[in-house]
């Protein structure tokens, strides 16, 4: 057990109100984004500034105390999760530290809210691109950890591609600098090797991030398909074109009812299989070419209609039904599970009949809402996990379609990251050698294994595996 | 841009490698014969003998690897890839494509033009060059600017450990954050965390129509800094910005030799391309050049030449610029260029092999971040060398305990 002792020793650092230790305040702790697990921290920890961070870590590193960092706990696959140690709550440093308006870059620290840096920027026509659907809540340290992507990284890249520099703590205690600020970074890509270690690695302080300016002009469209085959189809074509939009989605039937139904209608045609939502951006001179050429394509694929975003407000409503999506979900049952798989972009209409059999087979209602422009594919199941037939199915029917997307040469998660959510998945992509490398890579960071215990890779991939530290 | 002549001053030329050990530094051991390998495994094995046998390798690709001057301290063997050749998969509706290791950028761009793609990587160099050999220094050129850097481009990678244990990070799907993060670390790590022998990246549609314009530039940096300044702010998509130094911009045909100049590569659809030529035009007297420039600046450079790249943020070019050309001005034939968006210059001192060097790159380093491309063995002291610290020590001693692979090339005590 954590004791009392360790307690007083974090409050003396943080304040009796930055600590949460009765089991009532711990409850919000307990979940993440992702339903269907709950696990109780021993104690919750929520430093205010980047001293009381360090101090915090360094006590635990002295007390040999695992620990789990937590931003907003948006997260989709379990990772923000803490059994029984210590939570080490990000969310409350949440200054941006400095803008360099004309080199397009920020200082935040790492509870920053992902949609407040691009409020703080937008007087200079700037915003940060990576956009996660939870863009509203989750932190910019969440997004560094998961390396975060969202619609719009289709044409501007994930949080990998956004992030110069960043300021971590490494589970020891000590204070280390990652990438460049101020130029070109050489040696071992370390900060690569961090961004998206989901909390295995340590703790960053702070972040510098590139910003991207404002297109010039946006022209967003919805096409309507009336099968999901077509639209995939047009999604292969469009990309084969050459076209790069800034977002290319995927709804089909199932999600745009649950949309409609919901109080995020975004006025999607409901008899409509499919449809998709294109974006493009850039330069006012050209961009009305490259819509009508989109529009030619969509046509040609079979869509019924392609409307355009007449004015900002069309633009936005269409884009919240698309990002409220699984929230709309939530009327449909108690309980969601939202699946995370790429697959080659040319596989899209296959492996979506396949999905479509899986879940006629197993007689449940698969909604897929997704990135289609970079195969994304987010199959998402509402069930009522109180019935446990129906939660079997469920679970069989997401191993099948993992192991449908694997096959068709895909990955088991684009964006949402591991957690503890797919660990079981690892090894159907990964070989125990290569297991074994990442267990080398987060041991040069972390070599107690202290920092998110039991997350990204299943422990018993782990040759050198010792016993995780007891807790105290 | 940046990047690194791959052909230049290697260590060991392409051709022979074993004829190429008289150029490692004097007194340093070789051993005479070369592993060639063909195939993964023996790639693993090759290394396996060398943990036994004690005498590291030299890892050599197509055109063969650049030993970038550095003191090398260890015995070595070269571990010759060139059989590891070829495309193993390229499906153009998906924009990515896997090859092995010594498969050449001329090999990829050949595949990929037919399909309107290409893989956007221009390093400083000749064709011959590899796309192993290219990750693994992490070299780009001037499409980096806007198409990516190494590290953005490649999807997936297969490796061999200095354990000889065959590793494959990441996969061949654009979108990927399975796993700790491999990829990202093989790149640029001068194959001594492991050998490279195959490569998934990304490629990306080669633009509808494209056409480079490039202006004289002033010649104080008070009046650079604001040109500089309006071409990143202005609305213009550029695949590529570049300053080229007279006697560069001459060589390339995209000057008259009197003035440095920038040449600007434009892209879009014919709406916009209109547009934004009519943007620069704005900025002075704009002229077309022909794309040949592009072709004509990676190779422009003299092999075994000394060079160094700087950089700082963008907004520091101007300064930058006039700092390295008042620096390098008794380094007789320089030729600079630099990225405008990056705000990383290259330098390349083609008849610098004397003391002086090492002072100048010392003097560079106190102001500007540099990082060293080619140099004689002496200038490397001058700079700070990156990976050093803790976490870059404990990632080597992760993944090539025995300092087997490329010993030298990222420290110099290893």
């Amino acid at each position: 057990m954590i004791g009392d002792a360790l307690g007083r020793a974090l409050a003396a650092i943080v304040g009796e109100r930055q600590l949460l230790q009765r089991p009532s305040e711990l409850l919000a702790y307990a979940t993440d984004g992702l339903p269907g697990y709950r696990k109780q921290p021993a104690l919750g920890v929520f430093p205010r500034t980047r001293d009381e961070v360090v101090a915090v870590v360094r006590l635990l590193a002295r007390a040999n105390v695992p620990f789990v960092p937590r931003g907003a706990g948006t997260g989709l696959s379990g990772g923000a999760l803490c059994d029984g140690t210590v939570l080490l709550g990000l969310n409350r440093l949440t200054r941006v530290l400095s803008v360099d308006v004309e080199n397009r870059l920020a200082v935040v620290e790492p509870g920053v809210v992902n949609v407040h840096l691009t409020k703080a920027v937008s007087i200079y026509g700037l915003h940060y691109a990576p956009d996660p659907s939870s863009q509203a809540a989750c932190t910019i340290g969440g997004n560094v950890a998961e390396n975060a992507g969202g619609p719009h990284c289709l044409k501007y890249g994930v949080t990998l591609n956004h992030v110069l520099a960043l300021t971590v703590v490494l589970p020891d205690g000590e204070i280390v600098s990652l990438g460049n600020r101020d130029g070109e970074s050489s040696g071992y890509d370390l900060l690569g090797s961090f961004i998206g270690s989901e909390g295995c690695f340590g703790v960053a302080l702070d972040a510098t991030v590139r910003l991207s300016r404002n297109p010039q002009a946006v022209r967003t469209m919805l096409a309507d398909f009336t099968s999901v085959d077509a639209a995939a189809r047009a999604t292969s074509v469009i990309i084969a074109a050459g076209f790069e939009p800034a977002a290319l989605e995927m709804m089909d039937q199932p999600t745009i009812r649950a949309v409609e139904a919901s109080i995020y209608a975004a006025g999607y045609p409901v008899d409509a299989a499919a449809v998709l939502l294109i974006e493009i951006d850039g330069l006012a001179a050209g961009i009305d070419d490259d819509a009508e050429s989109l529009r030619t394509i969509c046509l040609a694929q079979g869509a019924r209609e392609v409307r355009l975003a007449a004015d900002e407000r069309e633009r936005a409503r269409l884009w919240q039904g698309r990002k409220k999506a699984f929230g709309a979900m939530g009327r449909v049952s108690s309980h969601l599970v939202v699946q995370d798989a790429v697959i080659p972009r040319t596989r899209l209409p296959e492996v979506l009949r396949t999905i479509a059999a899986i879940a006629e087979r197993e007689r449940l209602t698969v909604c897929n809402v997704f990135h289609a422009g970079d195969g994304n594919l987010h199959p998402n199941i509402s069930y009522n996990a109180n019935d446990p037939d129906e939660s079997a199915r469920v679970h069989r029917a997401m191993q099948a379609i993992m192991r449908c997307c694997v096959d068709a040469g895909g990955s088991v998660t684009g964006e949402h990251g591991i957690g503890l959510d797919k660990l079981d998945y690892m090894s159907m992509i990964f070989s125990a050698d290569t297991l074994d490398a990442m267990c080398r890579l987060r041991g040069v960071f972390d070599p107690d294994r202290r920092s998110n215990p039991g997350k990204v890779v299943p422990i018993h991939s782990c040759r050198e595996w010792t016993q995780v530290p007891s807790l105290r | 841009m940046t990047g690194v002549g791959l052909r230049e001053g290697s260590v060991l030329s392409g051709g022979d490698p074993a004829r190429s050990a008289p150029h490692h530094h004097a007194g340093t051991p070789t051993a005479p014969t070369a592993h060639q390998v063909a195939h993964t495994a023996d790639v693993a094995d090759a290394i396996r003998d060398a943990a036994t046998s004690g005498v590291a390798l030299r890892i050599s690709a197509g055109a063969g690897w650049l030993g970038a001057g550095r003191p090398i301290s260890a015995p070595t063997r070269v571990l010759d890839l060139r059989a590891l050749r070829g495309i193993i998969e390229y499906n153009p509706g998906d924009l990515t494509l896997t090859a092995r290791a010594s498969t050449t950028l001329a090999e990829i761009e050949e595949a990929t033009r037919p399909h309107g793609q290409w893989l956007p990587l221009d390093p400083f160099g000749v064709e011959t060059d590899t796309l192993g050999a290219t990750l693994a220094t992490a070299s780009c050129g001037p499409l980096a600017s806007s198409l990516g850097l190494p590290r953005d481009l490649a999807l997936g990678v297969e490796f061999v450990d200095g354990r000889g244990i065959v590793v494959r990070g990441g996969g061949r799907v654009v979108k990927n954050v399975a796993g700790f993060d491999l990829v990202r670390l093989t790149v640029g790590a001068w194959g001594t965390l492991g050998v490279i022998t195959e490569v998934t990246v990304r490629l990306r549609a080669r633009p509808e129509q494209v056409v480079s314009v490039a202006l004289d530039l002033p010649d104080t940096p008070a009046a650079l800094a604001p040109l500089l300044r309006a071409l990143r702010e202005a609305p213009l998509t550029p695949i590529a910005a570049e300053l080229l130094s007279a006697p560069l911009g001459a060589a390339c045909g995209a000057g008259t030799g009197a003035a440095d100049v920038v040449v600007v590569r434009l892209a879009g659809n014919a709406t916009s391309l209109t547009a934004q030529r009519r943007q620069i035009a704005s900025f002075g007297d704009a002229r077309d050049v022909p794309e040949s420039t592009w072709d004509l600046l990676r190779r422009a450079f003299p092999s075994g030449a000394a060079s160094v790249r700087l950089s700082h943020r963008p907004s520091r070019l101007a300064e930058l610029w006039f700092d390295l050309a008042t620096t390098s001005r008794d380094l007789s034939g320089e030729l600079r260029h630099a990225s405008v968006e990056r705000g990383v210059a290259r330098c390349v001192m083609p008849d610098s092999i004397d003391g002086t060097l090492s002072a100048q790159v010392a003097a560079l380093a106190s102001r500007w971040t540099v990082v060293g491309e080619q140099l004689p063995p002496e200038a490397w002291t001058c700079l700070r060398t990156s990976a050093t610290d803790r976490l870059s020590d404990g990632v080597r001693t992760a993944f090539d305990p025995g300092a087997l692979l490329n010993p030298g090339l990222m420290t110099s005590r290893r």
